[in-house]
């Protein structure tokens, strides 16, 4: 016990229980691969084989380092900080995103349910899902004619499919028994379809939202890219490699990074939450 | 709407398309009548069609011929009054348990306030026994207690009948049981009938009122009804001491194992062989395990059916006579050994009311049988037939049992003729069970029995075991009874009269081979094996006066060959079919004596003999006298059954031959 209590291997806060040994085999791995990468990196440029800055430049580069410091400053027009930069293009994330789970939903339990529909829709719904994000970047800009919906529109063309389709495979494999059960004791439509039809559909429903948020951040990126004078994420980095800010675009690619590892986390989470209560 | 009647179907059946045009027949001509209150238990084979015509009485799938009406009125969808309890519980797993039985109960109790509807839920779950598991998600909770769930979802409703498919088929088995007497309860206090798929004999036997057991498909119907006559409420430890049990138990057990053979006849292709001059040599014969059909299984093993040319004998091990009947009358089987008064019965209809002639040509043992009795009668002072008589009478409010092997065998008419010759009615006073041979020492040894008439091993096996004791030998009855004969189909002998005639012979010879006492030992060691009797070498005796087992009154007393042992004789058959129309088992005939010149071959067993050079095998028979003196009159039949104090009502019939 003495000797426990000056080097503790373990303890416990409340239901947070800590241990040295199985912080140290969840962390010691992937810290040391990522230590690896950035020292082969920082060679790789330091020896001059690749023009491309080192990860050091991120702190070296007077420039980056003031957005590694200011976060939130607004100069108004698109000068703006990482944060606001990134905040704008989660933005319109949330309303693209928002929308394309209603219509994905909606429209996925619409030909879950009705074998007519399924067969009219299916083979278009097929064709259009293998379209790549950047194709509709022209086809909407032409379409819509401004930068803001354009991009929205892309996001929103991107996310949809594996909402619908999913939530299409998730009423259609609802269980036989479950639908037996509903029929012997006559649920009524509406019950069958919140009680019933949508629990059973929710795990195959949360998956498609899963995998929709990834796609819709990388999206983003791509959308804002060929958008001009837009406050966004993409924007900046198309506009530092414009400017030979190369630091910079590094800077950026590490908030992408942070962000979608962030969203995707948060919606694996949900799921959790979700199809487990 | 006060008929009797919950469910009527009425030659209902069900076709599935097939890809490529054609259709799957899977059920046809179903006729069943569910009662109100009644609890119905639905079994046959995996494919038979059991869950589809679950399935049409429930409306998930409808008949696509004839009728399934409940109430008078016909179904076509499901509805609340007839709940499907489903194998795999069907639960919601995002609902509580109950919320699930609250889905139900708001769904179609709509009358009823909300307080009454919380308070059926809450009843219903208390009813099964989870009031404590109430607010528990389905996932946290055993198979057990899920079916539970899914039982008192089917009840709150208050359906007037519940299906149930195979409910307790993926529990362990002690939960299965307290749920079987839980379900059976409940049907009981609430007055729900009940339609129960299984492929569970026991749990069967153990809840229903009826059995209903299909064929196997394509085109399944029903094969047979089962009566379940076992008091109720039913505790599995009574109820298996009861000795009906055992006899339904085995009908079904039977019933199956036939379905499973007719599937695999049916698969054979059988080719009629022919060689050596006769029509067909590739027989398959039937017989039961026992020591009386030594002769068939001597000929097979010595050799004596390839010495007369048929060459691809098999042999068809029948556990109860009603197999050699169904293969038989069925055309599975070519000829078998069977009890001397069997080519009567089923030529006088005795199996299925429909008749088939069965010609004989060789009787293949006499005597081996005796009458045993609880040991403990012993030990009351009964001696005799009076002091059993007197037993009997003095305490008329025990119900007396007795085995016998089947309506038309030796044992049967001879228990009874001794017991009528007491002055006992075995109907009236007795009740005589029909119990596989092999069943008997164990039910006399659980006292669901009082005694029985039996073909040796088995007396002597009850009184070496100490269990029963030897109250008359057959011996004493009617000395030089016949015991087992060969019998055949009369269309099959005139199909293939000299195979017939090929076959006489064999089994003669092997008659005779039986009967030295030289080849006793041998004969032993072979009806022992295992694809024969299966049975310990102790218990198997032939006969013949050094065979004697110490302290045992019952020693094996088989005759197999012997003058006059083995012509069929004319007067015996009439006296099995005089003794079978006194127990009201089968018409007597008015063309009687016709029937007797049909079924005794009488000319093939004389050719047969006579082509074995044995032209000394005697004809003349004695004549049959009996324990009370009689002696069997065998010119006037008619004149005999009507001397009869004890008998039942006596019909005459006329019983067509085949020209």
């Amino acid at each position: 016990m003495t000797a426990k209590l000056n080097s503790p291997a373990s303890f416990r806060i409340g239901n947070f229980s800590f241990s040295w040994k199985k912080f140290g085999r969840a962390v010691i791995p992937p810290l040391g691969a990522i230590l690896i990468f950035l020292g082969l990196w920082e060679a790789l440029s330091a020896s001059g084989i690749t023009l491309l800055p080192g990860p050091s430049s991120l702190f070296t580069d007077a420039r980056t380092f003031e957005l590694i410091r200011y976060p939130f400053y607004d100069r108004g027009g698109i000068d703006k900080g990482m944060f606001w930069q990134t905040w704008a293009s989660l933005q319109r994330v949330g309303i693209s995103y928002t929308l394309a789970a209603i219509v994905g939903i909606s429209l996925g339990i619409a030909i879950g349910t009705t074998p007519f529909l399924f067969r009219a829709l299916d083979p278009l719904f097929l064709f259009l899902r293998t379209v790549p994000p950047l194709a509709w970047v022209p086809i909407s800009l032409a379409a819509l004619n401004k930068n803001e919906p354009a991009a929205l529109f892309v996001i929103f063309i991107t996310a949809v499919w594996p909402i619908l389709i999913n939530t299409a495979v998730g009423v259609k494999q609802i269980p036989q028994d479950y639908i037996n059960v509903a029929k012997v004791i006559q649920v009524s439509r509406q019950k069958y379809f919140f009680k019933i039809l949508l629990p059973s559909a929710l795990p195959y429903i949360f998956t498609g939202l899963r995998v929709a948020i990834s796609l819709a951040w990388l999206a983003i990126i791509a959308a804002e890219i060929v958008m001009s004078g837009i406050v966004g994420i993409g924007f900046f980095i198309w506009e530092a490699y414009q400017n030979n800010y190369i630091s910079e675009v590094i800077l950026a690619l590490v908030w992408i990074g942070a962000v979608g590892l962030l969203l995707d986390s948060m919606m694996g989470w949900l799921q959790n939450k979700i199809t487990k209560g | 709407m006060t008929t009797v009647e919950l469910v009527k179907i009425a030659s209902a059946g069900k076709t599935f398309p097939l890809s490529g045009g054609k259709e799957y027949i899977a059920l046809r001509g179903i006729d069943l009548d569910i009662r109100r209150g009644e609890f119905i238990a639905l079994i046959g084979h995996s494919g038979c069609g059991k869950s589809t015509l679950l399935n049409m009485i429930a409306g998930l799938d409808l008949a696509t011929e004839g009728t399934v009406e409940l109430e008078g009125l016909t179904i076509t969808k499901p509805g609340p009054d007839r709940i499907v309890v489903f194998q795999n519980y069907s639960l919601l797993p995002w609902l509580t348990v109950r919320e699930n039985v609250a889905l139900a109960v708001d769904e179609v109790l709509t009358e009823k306030t909300p307080k009454e509807r919380r308070e059926i839920v809450e009843h219903y779950i208390g009813v099964v026994g989870l009031t404590k598991e109430i607010e528990k998600y389905p996932n946290d909770m055993s198979g057990g207690m899920r079916q539970r769930v899914a039982i008192a979802r089917a009840l709150a409703v208050q359906p007037k009948l519940l299906l149930l498919d195979e409910p307790f088929g993926v529990l362990d088995a002690l939960t299965r049981g307290n749920l079987q007497e839980q379900l059976v309860k409940i049907c009981e206090d609430n007055q729900i009938s009940a339609l129960m798929v299984t492929h569970e004999v026991d749990e069967a036997v153990l809840m229903s009122d009826r059995i209903v057991m299909l064929t196997n498909g394509p085109e399944s119907k029903v094969g047979r009804i089962l009566d379940v006559d076992l008091p109720r409420p039913r505790k599995r430890l009574e109820a298996v001491k009861h000795p009906s049990y055992y006899q339904l138990r085995s009908e079904i057990i039977y019933f199956l194992n036939q379905q499973k053979q007719v599937k695999k006849m049916r698969s054979r292709k059988v080719q009629v062989v022919k060689g050596h001059g006769l029509e067909k040599i590739n027989l398959e014969l039937g017989f039961v395990p026992l020591t009386a059909c030594a002769p068939m299984i001597v000929a097979k093993e010595k050799g004596f059916f390839s010495k007369h040319g048929l060459d691809e004998v098999s042999l068809v091990r029948e556990s109860s006579w009603r197999g050699v009947v169904d293969g038989l009358t069925g055309g599975y089987i070519d000829a078998a050994a069977m009890p001397s008064g069997m080519p009567m019965w089923i030529t006088l209809g005795g199996a299925g009311n429909q008749s088939v002639p069965i010609v004989t040509s060789l009787t293949l043992s006499r005597n081996g049988n005796a009458i045993t009795l609880d040991k403990r009668f012993q030990q009351q002072g009964v001696k005799t037939l009076a002091d059993f008589r007197d037993m009997i009478r003095s305490s008329p409010e025990k119900p007396h049992r007795m085995g016998v092997v089947h309506p038309c065998s030796m044992h049967n008419l001879l228990l009874r003729y001794w017991l009528a010759s007491g002055g006992i009615d075995p109907d009236r006073e007795l009740n005589l069970k029909q119990i596989p041979p092999a069943q008997m020492v164990v039910d006399l040894k659980g006292g669901t029995i009082d005694g029985f008439c039996v073909g040796d091993p088995w007396n002597l096996r009850a009184e070496m075991e100490g269990i029963g004791f030897t109250i008359a030998r057959d011996i004493d009855i009617w000395d030089g009874h016949p015991g087992k004969v060969l019998g055949c189909r009369s269309d099959w002998a005139a199909a293939y009269p000299n195979s017939y005639i090929a076959l006489t012979k064999a089994m003669l010879e092997a008659c005779q081979y039986c009967a030295d006492p030289n080849n006793a030992q041998e004969i032993r060691s072979i009806l022992a094996r295992k694809e024969y009797l299966g049975t310990s070498l102790e218990f198997i005796h032939l006969g013949g006066p050094k065979d004697i087992v110490p302290g045992a009154e019952s020693v094996a007393h088989h005759v197999f060959a012997g003058p006059g042992v083995n012509r069929p004789s004319r007067t015996e058959h009439l006296w099995h079919m005089v003794e079978m129309a006194r127990w009201g088992d089968v018409p007597f005939p008015r063309n009687w004596v016709e029937i007797l010149e049909y079924v005794c071959s009488i000319g093939v067993f004389s050719t047969a003999s006579r082509e074995l050079g044995q032209t000394e095998v005697s004809y003349s028979r004695s004549e049959i006298k009996l324990v009370d003196g009689t002696v069997f009159n065998a010119e006037d039949p008619i004149q005999y059954l009507n001397n009869l104090e004890i008998k039942r009502d006596i019909t005459m019939a006329e019983i067509p031959l085949p020209r």
